[in-house]
């Protein structure tokens, strides 16, 4: 292949760089700019410092918990779901992957309305409860939060980790039981390592959306405790307050690149594919 | 494999499953309730699928959703593609690892920050090149495709890495040109990718709001959009309906697609391909011509387009038979050219809607113009006016005037700067707004779950003397009748004076049961009316005292909510809440057990928020459509109309269709009079139903539908029906008391109000009000339980890592000392790489066999 023509074949990428640069790099600056600007335009670190008060700390404490929590609950189950379906034949498989997505395909509001029937003192879970006398109190707790941002995200744990298993040999896995390996030792062993790079992609899909979401934590929590998204969203939305808004876009944003930064150094090991 | 793990397995799957499409479920249940309701359902129904079929603003926005989802993906999908395979053949290290970091942040960043960061440059743009309606339909195409281009470029290049490098090559080596290398042998190759890219982008596309809420501009909803600005109002079923019928549509699409590639593939495969080709040009086909049709018509024909911006749920829009306010414009307008101009011109009325004052301010201030109609609230307005934002209405276009109520009619009338001739400055007076509706705040109460759980408190409400304490409880004050704070400013409830240690005590029966609103102005405005606080005027002391009483409520409330306040009180899982009274009346309508009330002071008199929406013109409105703006503003005031929207929205209506002159005359004549009939009536019934609500001393007649029956005896009067659920005796004082009330309550804009505070500073009482909101929504009960679970699993993992890190090299020592003793750089994680190289090896294996 000459080298002419292997720039030729680069350059395919070139539209995208110019689109990158456009629509994703230049608006990261101007929240960089708002982020230091106070509303006359001039240089400031008031944004920034004003975040470090224990409201506000507690306020991305609380986010950061959440939706660790809900990766964490979308990972356990997902996982076991995924590896199951990946075992079904290529025709379930296609099935069942198209019932995980199509959930999402209906609206993101309504659903979350539903799930606001189901978990109310009054709702459905409730009712059916309430024949044997018990009670549970759901709605506006930190637990329907959590549900709420686990049903959002869940398919977006399940794809890419079911992607990942699709993608191993059975005859890999026949040959680790042949050569000795319990079933339990092939899905550590084996299924676990091989998946591992759809793991770190469906942690990620989860997270981020979990760490920013603003209708869920209103609606399942009764606006009673505010996550970072919410904050940024009455900031933009209600205060009018660019500068402060986008100050904590910024610690929000350099919050998970950190994090993305340390998850990718082991998915580097594995290949370093995030989907 | 045994059975019983097969029994685990589907059982697995299908728990799964149950957790999907639970929603799923009560969503199809609710689209077929006979009520209004998405909460208590009333009986199987199709009313909400009729009704979605006439919801022309619903279908546009579907209409609107799926062309951006199909544009966004494909042309993401190309890009992405060719990306793809450009970075795939990239050999310096630094340029791809460049270009990937950049594709991959739309993915890692919240997309709220991908929102604004994309609302900021385009805003910023939009200031450069002075064009008010650059936000819309390209930016938010803009951001989708933004956002899309990540998933499928991350989808397709593995599979370009996973290509085998010498087909590309060998089919070059076999004559292809690089063209055809590319299109007949890679590109079936990454096929999968490609679509499996597609199918994500696609689904993030329809399902995006947060993204194309920020980025949208005049005249572009999408369907998320429009639900999300059902927030002030209710979100209405058919909404339900319309997400049952995709939901259908796309589960018989899948079975079919299933069913038809379940079929024996070698034998149909050429004329499946054949027959999807065939249906795919027939289907571009039909589209291409349809496009072409429609550009020719509307090429013929001129089309004038009056762009209105409006809360959601606040016009009559044809469903349940009601008059589509919107389309009757259009023919009337329609009508007007042809008289007026002798021209035929198309109307269309571009209706979009949004969810509160501060969602319409923030994207008008954007300059995100191309709005020729809005509708904001008093002190909205005012704001809007103050900054330059709206244009004066030129009163002789809108006729229908002489129908304003007078107590309306100089409410929205500011200075304007005019230049005369000679280039002086001059002020008149202008009118900036028309008043579109008006109501009152008031508070909503589950009677009989009051009677059940709280007896004290619905009797003390009974006694119709009941204030803002059973919203707040009543605080504590120290000997010289001040409050009493605790170390975080929030008062307590005075539990010492007898009295009010018994009112309190029932007060906490109501804890996890009260309803606040969740939006700044009203929430604190609440506090304020029940301390006596002037709300356009507070002082430092009483920003304290308000801040102290909602931190104190805090405690009791079950939630902060908006639209949620309907079902939640309809179907008796709240108690108690303050909301505007038209939609009150609303949930009334839904559960009988709900009653109303207008909060009272010490007086005896009502102390509550009473508020107006006016329609404005922006000032960024394109001039070529004023007096279609004007128009349709007058439109709004003919009689049939506004009894149309005001029987749809349940708020007042401020017209008045018997105006008089100073003597008492009637200014109309007679033929107007008649033909105004029916108007005046249903005006006059409006004008009571809002005087119910601050006495009961009467009903309205009401036949079995709910509707209202006229009905008079031989001296004329309204017959009163004392089993009916409303009264009307229209009071022409009734008028006079709303005035004084809009003088004493009414919201005005705070941004140039300033409070002194005791360090000398001057602080706007905007300003006060949103730091203070903000301090009351962040403040929390810490939830120590759940950062420690965090901590525990976090530690979990750290621990798990390092320990399959000490056993990992503990073994590759002894792996090494057996066998290797160099000291070769050793690659980590032997498995994967073995497993790797077996699959490769097993893939090479499967190539050969072929």
């Amino acid at each position: 292949m000459t080298k002419k023509n292997n720039i030729l074949k680069q350059a395919a990428a070139y539209p995208h760089m110019v689109w990158a640069v456009l629509f994703i790099i230049a608006p990261l600056l101007f929240v960089a700019y708002y982020a230091f600007t106070d509303k006359n335009g001039k240089f400031t670190f008031a944004n920034i410092a004003s975040l470090a008060q224990a409201a506000y700390l507690e306020v991305f404490l609380r986010s950061i918990c959440f939706a660790f929590l809900a990766t964490v609950i979308c990972l356990i189950i997902a996982y076991p779901v995924s590896y199951f379906i990946s075992r079904t034949s290529p025709q379930a498989q296609k099935i069942l992957v198209m019932l995980v997505m199509l959930p999402q395909w209906l609206n993101f509001l309504i659903r979350t309305y539903s799930w606001m029937a189901i978990l109310e003192d009054t709702g459905i879970i409730n009712s059916i409860l309430g024949i044997f006398g018990w009670e549970l109190h759901m709605i506006n707790t930190p637990a329907a939060v959590i549900l709420g941002m686990v049903y959002n995200f869940l398919p977006y744990m399940i794809i890419p980790i079911h992607s990942a298993m699709t993608k191993i040999d059975p005859r890999v896995l026949e040959a680790s039981s042949d050569l000795g390996c319990n079933p339990l030792r092939v899905v550590t062993k084996v299924v676990f390592p091989l998946s591992l790079s759809g793991v770190i992609s469906g942690i990620t899909m989860v997270f981020v959306p979990s760490i920013s979401t603003f209708y869920i934590s209103q609606k399942l929590g009764g606006g009673n405790f505010d996550l970072i998204g919410d904050s940024i969203e009455r900031q933009f939305q209600t205060q009018y307050n660019y500068n402060m808004g986008a100050a904590m876009s910024f610690v929000l944003m350099i919050l998970i690149i950190v994090s993305m930064a340390i998850m990718n150094k082991y998915s580097d090991d594995e290949g370093g594919v995030i989907v | 494999m045994t059975k019983k793990k097969n029994i685990g397995r589907t059982l697995c799957i299908i728990l799964t499953f149950i957790f999907l499409y639970m929603p799923i479920g009560v969503l199809i249940l609710f689209s077929f309730n006979s009520g209004d309701s998405t909460a208590v359902f009333q009986g199987i129904s199709l009313r909400w699928y009729k009704e979605l079929f006439t919801d022309a603003a619903t279908l546009n926005a579907l209409k609107n959703t799926l062309v951006l989802a199909i544009l966004s993906s494909v042309i993401s999908t190309i890009i992405g593609t060719a990306a793809a395979y450009g970075i795939s053949k990239m050999r310096n290290k630094y340029v791809k690892s460049a270009t990937m970091s950049a594709t991959q942040i739309p993915m890692i960043n919240p997309e709220i920050v991908t929102g604004i960061s994309m609302m900021l440059l385009f805003v910023f743009v939009a200031n450069i090149v002075r064009s008010s309606s650059l936000l819309g339909f390209w930016t938010v195409l803009i951001a989708h495709i933004t956002f899309n281009l990540p998933y499928v470029i991350l989808l397709v290049l593995p599979k370009f890495k996973e290509m085998d490098k010498s087909l590309p090559e060998a089919a070059l080596d076999l004559g292809c040109t690089p063209f055809q290398s590319f299109f007949k042998v890679e590109l079936p190759a990454i096929m999968p990718g490609i679509v499996a890219g597609f199918i994500m982008a696609f689904t993030l596309s329809i399902d995006d709001f947060v993204i194309s809420y920020f980025t949208t501009g005049s005249g572009f909803e999408t369907l998320p959009i429009r639900i999300y600005s059902m927030t002030k109002k209710r979100v209405t079923p058919d909404m339900y309906a319309l997400s049952t019928l995709i939901f259908i549509t796309i589960l018989v699409l899948l079975l079919i697609s299933n069913f038809a590639s379940g079929k024996n593939k070698i034998e149909l495969s050429k004329k499946a391909k054949n027959a999807v080709k065939f249906t795919g040009i027939g289907v571009f086909g039909t589209i291409a011509t349809v496009t072409l049709i429609i550009l020719c018509i509307s090429a013929a024909t001129e089309v004038k387009t009056v762009n209105v911006y409006n809360w959601g749920e606040y016009i009559s829009d044809g469903g349940d038979d009601s008059l589509d306010v919107n389309k009757e414009f259009e023919k009337w307008a329609e009508e007007q050219y042809r008289e007026k101009y002798d021209k035929k011109v198309k109307v269309q009325v571009n209706y979009t809607t949004y969810a509160s004052n501060e969602d319409l301010y923030a994207k008008i201030a954007n300059g995100a113009g191309g709005y020729d109609v809005i509708v904001p609230s008093d002190y909205m307005l005012e704001k809007m006016y103050s900054e330059g934002l709206l244009q004066p209405l030129d009163t002789e276009k809108i006729p229908n005037l002489i129908y304003l109520g007078d107590q309306f009619e100089n409410m929205f009338v500011y200075e304007h700067t005019v230049k005369d001739e000679n280039g002086a400055e001059m002020k008149e007076n202008q009118t900036y707004g028309i008043a579109y509706t008006y109501g009152v705040v008031g508070i909503v109460y589950n009677s009989a779950e009051l009677l059940e759980n709280a007896p004290e408190i619905l009797e003390y409400i009974e006694k119709e003397e009941a204030g803002w304490e059973v919203m707040f409880g009543i605080p504590k004050r120290d000997e010289n009748g001040n409050f009493v704070y605790d170390e975080n400013g929030k008062m307590i409830l005075d539990m010492d004076d007898p009295d009010n240690k018994k009112f309190n005590e029932a007060y906490l029966k109501l804890k996890g049961q009260i309803l606040q609103f969740n939006n700044p102005r009203d929430a604190f405005g609440s506090a304020m009316y029940y301390l006596g606080i002037d709300v356009n005027n507070p002082s430092e002391e009483d920003w304290r005292a308000v801040y102290g009483l909602l931190a104190l409520q805090k405690d009791y409330v079950q939630g902060y909510v908006m639209d949620e306040i309907y079902n939640k009180m309809e179907k008796g899982e709240s108690w108690i809440a303050a909301y505007y009274a038209g939609d009150c009346l609303s949930m009334m309508g839904e559960n009988t057990d709900l009653d109303f009330y207008y909060p009272k002071d010490q007086n005896g008199d009502y102390t509550t928020n009473i508020f107006a929406d006016a329609m404005c013109i922006p000032s960024t409105a394109d001039e070529s459509n004023l007096e279609l703006a004007h128009w349709y503003i007058n439109f709004m005031m003919e009689p049939e109309i506004a009894y149309a929207n005001a029987e749809y929205i349940y708020y007042g209506c401020p017209y008045n269709y018997l105006p008089t002159d100073e003597n008492g005359d009637s200014i109309l004549d007679e033929e107007t009079l008649e033909a105004n009939k029916e108007a005046i009536d249903n005006y006059r019934i409006n004008m009571g139903y809002y005087e119910y609500l601050f006495d009961k001393n009467g009903e309205i007649l009401t036949d079995s539908d709910g509707s209202y029956i006229l009905e008079y005896d031989e001296n004329g009067n309204r017959i009163v029906d004392p089993e009916g659920d409303y009264f009307v005796i229209y009071n022409a004082d009734f008028e006079n008391s709303l005035l004084s009330m809009f003088e004493k309550f009414a919201y005005k804009d705070l941004t140039n109000s300033y409070v002194e505070l005791s360090n000398g500073t001057k602080v706007s009482n905007l300003t006060m009000l949103n730091d203070k909101w903000e301090t009351l929504k962040i403040e929390s009960t810490s939830m120590v339980g759940i950062y420690i679970i965090c901590l525990v699993i976090a530690l979990g993992v750290v621990a798990f890592f390092v320990y399959t890190f000490i056993k990992k090299r503990r073994q590759r020592r002894f792996y090494w000392a057996s066998t290797t003793p160099s000291k070769q750089p050793q690659k980590k994680q032997e498995l994967p790489d073995f497993s790797e190289t077996a699959v490769i090896a097993i893939e090479k294996a499967k190539k050969r066999d072929k």
